[in-house]
C-alpha cells in the first residue's frame, strides 16, 4: 500500500519568482523562507511522486474547451517552458511524468464517476514552476498535475473539488506504483489580478482560510460559493479549489502556515503551508 | 454589459464574451506585452463596438467590464498594470 509522506499548500504567482526586488525586503525573506522550509520537509519524506493541485490560467485551456478537472498524462513537464523562464526569471528545465500512475488515476476516476478530461502535453506556468523551484529544487521526483478549473467561469464547486481530491487521496493510498506519495497544492490565497483591483489583498479573507486549514476543517470552505470568494478572495482567491481538493485527499490532516505575507508588489497573498496528520 | 449575480450572494459575475477572450488567447499565446491592438489584429472577430473600441484603446477597465477573462487582460496588456 502507498502512503501519503507529506503534504503542503502554497501560493503562486510568477511575480514571486520574476520580480523579486520589487517586495519588501522582509516579507520576500520571510515567505522565501518559509517555502525552503517546505522543500526541506518535502526532500525529508523522500516522495517518489509528487501529486499536484493546479490550475490553468488559459496557457493550455482556451474557451473551446475548457475541462472543469483534467489530469497530465505527459511523460514531462516544461516547468518552467523558455518563454516562461524569462517572465519567472528561473531557469528553464522539464521535470519528469508520472504517465503510467496518472492514466491509472484517469480511468478509475471515469469508472467512479470522477469524469476527468485528459491532456498529453500541457506547458506549465507559475502553477507548477514556481512552487517546484522552491520545494524540488532538483527536478527529479516525476509529477502528475490534477488541473482544476480557477479561471475560467463558471468553476466546479468547491464541495465537488473536495470530493475529487478526496478520490485522489484514496487513488492514491490503493493504487500499486509509487509508495511514496506527497501532495502539493497551489495557488490562492486572495488576489485580484488583472481586474480594476489589480494588487488588492484581503488579509482577513486569508486568514480565514488559514484558521480552517489549521484546524483541518475543509467544510466552511467546502460551503464557500463562487461569489463569496469573488467578493472576499478575489478572481485569484478562485484558485482555493486546489487547496480545497487537497484537503479532501487527507482528512483530518491539520495546515500549519509556516510563512504568510501579503505582498502587494506580487500581486498575491503569499502562503506556505505543511500539512500534517 | 451583462451583470448577473448567480447564487444570490457576494460580487457581480460579468458573463464572459467569447469573441474577445477568442481574441485575446491568440495574442496572448505570443508572450509579448501590448499596449493597445491594432485594427488589422480584429479583422474578422466579430467584435461589439465597445469591444473593439476597448481593444484598440488598451482599456483594461473596459475590457473587464466587457468579459474579458482578467487572466488575459493582465497577460496581453501586461505594461498597462501598474503594478
Amino acid at each position: 500500500m502507498a502512503e501519503i509522506v507529506a503534504a503542503a499548500l502554497v501560493s503562486h504567482a510568477p511575480l514571486i519568482t520574476g520580480r523579486p526586488e520589487v517586495s519588501r525586503p522582509e516579507q520576500r525573506d520571510r515567505f522565501y523562507a518559509g517555502c525552503h522550509e517546505l522543500g526541506r520537509r518535502l526532500r525529508a519524506a523522500r516522495p517518489d511522486l509528487i501529486v499536484m493541485f493546479v490550475n490553468d490560467h488559459l496557457q493550455n485551456f482556451p474557451y473551446s474547451n475548457m475541462p472543469a478537472f483534467c489530469v497530465g498524462l505527459a511523460p514531462a513537464y516544461d516547468a518552467p517552458s523558455p518563454g516562461g523562464a524569462r517572465l519567472m526569471r528561473i531557469p528553464a528545465r522539464t521535470v519528469p511524468g508520472q504517465p503510467a500512475w496518472a492514466l491509472g488515476l484517469l480511468e478509475a476516476g471515469l469508472a467512479a464517476g470522477i469524469d476527468f478530461a485528459y491532456s498529453h502535453e500541457i506547458e506549465s506556468w507559475d502553477e507548477l514552476s514556481v512552487p517546484l523551484h522552491f520545494l524540488c529544487p532538483e527536478g527529479g521526483v516525476p509529477v502528475v498535475p490534477v488541473y482544476t478549473n480557477c479561471a475560467a467561469p463558471p468553476l466546479p464547486a468547491p464541495r465537488r473539488c473536495h470530493e475529487v481530491g478526496a478520490f485522489v487521496g484514496r487513488f492514491a493510498r490503493s493504487h500499486a506504483g509509487p509508495e511514496r506519495i506527497a501532495l502539493v497544492a497551489s495557488g490562492g490565497i486572495s488576489h485580484w489580478v488583472g481586474t480594476p483591483e489589480t494588487g488588492r489583498i484581503n488579509s482577513d479573507w486569508d486568514h480565514m482560510v488559514l484558521d480552517a486549514v489549521g484546524r483541518g476543517d475543509a467544510e466552511p470552505l467546502g460551503r464557500l460559493t463562487h461569489a463569496e470568494i469573488e467578493r472576499d478572495g478575489g478572481n485569484g482567491g478562485q484558485e482555493i479549489r486546489n487547496w480545497i481538493a487537497l484537503l479532501g485527499a487527507v482528512p483530518g490532516w491539520k495546515g500549519e502556515a509556516i510563512a504568510y505575507e501579503p505582498v502587494a508588489e506580487w500581486i498575491t497573498g503569499c502562503a506556505a503551508v505543511w500539512v500534517h496528520p | 454589459m451583462d451583470h448577473r449575480l448567480r447564487g444570490g450572494v457576494g460580487a457581480p459575475v460579468i458573463a464572459p464574451s467569447y469573441p474577445l477572450n477568442k481574441l485575446l488567447t491568440a495574442v496572448a499565446r505570443q508572450h509579448v506585452s501590448r499596449d493597445a491592438l491594432g485594427e488589422e489584429e480584429l479583422a474578422g472577430h466579430p467584435l461589439s463596438p465597445e469591444e473593439s473600441a476597448a481593444l484598440l484603446a488598451g482599456d483594461i477597465d473596459a475590457l473587464y467590464r466587457l468579459g474579458a477573462n482578467p487572466y488575459l487582460i493582465r497577460r496581453v496588456f501586461r505594461g498597462r498594470f501598474r503594478i
